[in-house]
């Protein structure tokens, strides 16, 4: 399903370049002049991802970061979706689309697959215009990872370290110390890319690019066992790990969910202006761990925590009748971001190993 | 069209809802040229107490029992009835005095006794109905705005009721408790105030007041962890609270 038509043509030929980091980064650099160029950036002791002034605020060495990339610039947490006047007539004044041609450079493998994820929801059966946008009007330079962080279970779900999709993103990059293997996926990027001393990549590089994977494999202290995982679920909605997790240590605060790069929820909320002539339309992310969420006329689905609970669980790890492929990337920020770091990985092997 | 006639009172409080209201918020200007103001000490002399209301709104805690008396004759003259800040809806920092008894809390604070007529600290809900919750201290700028404009397009307020946490993730904030280890009360507390304290890299401490879907004793565990002493964590948790979290609404703090 990804790609979309989203990211131009598939390129015609492969190409694969072995490029001096510092060449690399000056040739981002003399992007910015054109995009709008989002990376890693350390701020204190944490990477976030925003817009760069220089290609030396990069730190390309880092560790998940709190929020996906392609979940704050792609979907965005709130956004206008129109504006309703009442005058005479009945006027519906939608914002301009944004012109803004972006870059989102050092996006690791799982956020990647996040982005493919998003294209489902939003590119699927419904294309949503603003979506739709910002995904055409962004390139995706994607990097492979070199050490798993505490909570990455990405291999276990075939969404990293390493990127293996083909299609859908812009460009992908190898760290092999002084240079990157620099992998070009569509051919807009390669028409874009002019970075100076590059050597096209030989077959001994391509070794150094295993190799490097081989030892980021071996930094996973994180796995989950996907085989049948999907209905072990399903034939234990009653199972007492859900209850007692949400007893105990679920405080139904929504981190996880608004952490999560393939959580897609949105609230779509209206805004009335005193004099009653204007509506603001717009939406922001909503979670499924608060409990109006499930709210309806006269009852909820999902008054009881431990439902709740479940309900995101079991979107990540059940629920692959909705796309053909798990909802979970294996990023692991739910856990690491959940105060009392609840693990989805966890829950799921007391359920598979039929543990009470 | 006529304006819907709005009163606002006041009982044992600062005063900054209603500061907050006619004011601080927004759209001050607005909401004067919205409603016919028909009392509101802030902003009109005299006024008719009396109503009748098509909203009043009440800030304050009930101390006093005159006070409940006022309480139950304005419900009865008022279409609709908001409380609003935390002290008219969960008691907020007059309730503090519910920690310990009555006449020792008197004592602390006044040599002669006889003039003073205190009760247990009540949010206003103890005496009356009421049809909605505009929560905070002040009041947040949405859930204000979402209560006036709703009474104006007669419809049901849509009032957030989720984590603090939630619009923190929203301004993308690293998690300080998370992070940092900070006792940061965001996630057992009601949404509405767009994470100004973990912002400004401070602490929530409450003060939109307990959700209704908090899981108080998880969050304590947390705090147990962090190094917190009991006598820390229960300040923590009744510095806006301290009625509902002791007395009448233990029950719904804890789902199932
Ligand atoms: S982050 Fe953790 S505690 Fe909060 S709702 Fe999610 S699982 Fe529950
Ligand atoms: S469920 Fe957790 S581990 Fe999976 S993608 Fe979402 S945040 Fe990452
Ligand atoms: S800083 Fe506080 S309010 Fe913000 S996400 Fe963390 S716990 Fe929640
Ligand atoms: S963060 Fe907490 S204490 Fe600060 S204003 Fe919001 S609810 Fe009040």
């Amino acid at each position: 399903m990804y790609g979309n038509g989203m990211t131009g043509a598939p390129a015609s030929r492969i190409s694969d370049f072995l490029v001096p980091k510092a060449s690399f980064f000056r040739w981002l650099d003399s992007l910015r002049e054109s995009f709008s160029v989002v990376g890693p950036v350390a701020e204190e002791d944490r990477t976030v991802f925003r817009e760069i002034a220089s290609a030396d605020e990069l730190h390309m060495e880092y560790a998940s970061t709190m929020l996906s990339p392609g979940k704050v610039y792609l979907y965005s947490p709130r956004e206008d979706l129109f504006r309703i006047s009442f005058g005479k007539d009945l006027t519906i004044e939608e914002p301009p689309r944004s012109p803004v041609q972006r870059i989102i450079a050092g996006i690791h493998a799982c956020d990647t697959h996040a982005v493919f994820y998003l294209d489902r929801t939003f590119l699927g059966a419904f294309r949503d215009p603003l979506y739709e946008n910002r995904r055409s009007n962004t390139m995706l330079i994607a990097l492979n990872c070199s050490a798993a962080s505490r909570n990455c279970f990405c291999s276990s779900m075939g969404a990293g370290p390493f990127l293996k999709a083909e299609k859908g993103y812009d460009m992908l990059l190898t760290d092999l110390e002084d240079a990157y293997l620099v992998e070009i996926r569509t051919e807009r990027c390669r028409v874009l890319f002019n970075a100076d001393a590059t050597q096209s990549a030989d077959a001994e590089v391509f070794r150094r690019k295993e190799e490097k994977e081989r030892s980021a494999l071996r930094t996973f202290t994180k796995t989950i066992n996907t085989d049948g995982l999907d209905r072990a679920l399903r034939e234990n909605p009653e199972h007492p790990v859900w209850g007692r997790t949400a007893d105990e240590r679920c405080l139904s605060c929504a981190n996880c969910v608004m952490v999560c790069p393939t959580c897609f929820c949105h609230d779509v909320v209206d805004e009335l202006s005193m004099d009653m002539k204007t509506v603001r339309r717009y939406r922001e992310w909503d979670a499924c761990q608060d409990a109006r969420f499930a709210e309806v006329h006269g009852g909820n689905f999902r008054a009881r925590r431990t439902a709740r609970l479940r309900q995101f669980v079991t979107h990540k790890l059940d629920q692959t009748h909705q796309y053909g492929v798990f909802g979970t990337v294996g990023c692991g920020r739910c856990i690491t971001w959940c105060p009392t770091g609840i693990d989805l990985t966890e829950m799921a092997k007391a359920i598979q190993t039929r543990k009470a | 069209m006529t304006r819907p006639r709005l009163g606002f009172f006041k009982f044992s409080c600062c005063a900054g809802c209603e500061f907050q209201t006619f004011y601080f918020q927004k759209h001050p200007a607005e909401t004067l040229a919205a409603f016919e103001i028909v009392f509101a000490k802030m902003v009109l002399r005299g006024g008719a107490p009396e109503g009748p209301f098509d909203l009043a709104l009440v800030e304050g805690t009930i101390t006093e029992a005159w006070q409940a008396d006022e309480l139950k004759k304005i419900r009865k003259s008022s279409a609709l009835l908001f409380a609003i800040g935390a002290c008219a809806v969960n008691g907020g920092i007059p309730a503090l005095k519910a920690l310990a008894p009555e006449l020792e809390v008197e004592g602390k604070v006044y040599k002669n006794l006889s003039p003073i007529h205190s009760i247990r600290p009540h949010p206003v809900d103890a005496y009356i109905q009421v049809d909605g919750y505009i929560r905070g201290c002040p009041p947040g700028e949405r859930d204000l705005h979402e209560a006036l404009t709703s009474v104006l397009a007669q419809k049901k307020p849509g009032f957030l009721r989720c984590a603090v946490c939630v619009e923190c993730k929203l301004k993308g904030n690293i998690c300080i408790l998370t992070a940092y280890g900070m006792p940061c009360m965001g996630p057992v507390t009601n949404a509405g105030c767009d994470a100004l304290c973990p912002t400004c890299k401070r602490p929530c401490y409450s003060c939109f007041g307990l959700m209704k879907q908090a899981n108080a004793p998880a969050l304590a565990k947390k705090f147990r962890s962090l190094g917190l002493s009991e006598s820390d964590i229960r300040r923590k948790f009744t510095l806006f609270d301290a009625d509902a979290a002791l007395f009448s609404k233990a029950d719904k703090l804890n789902e199932d």
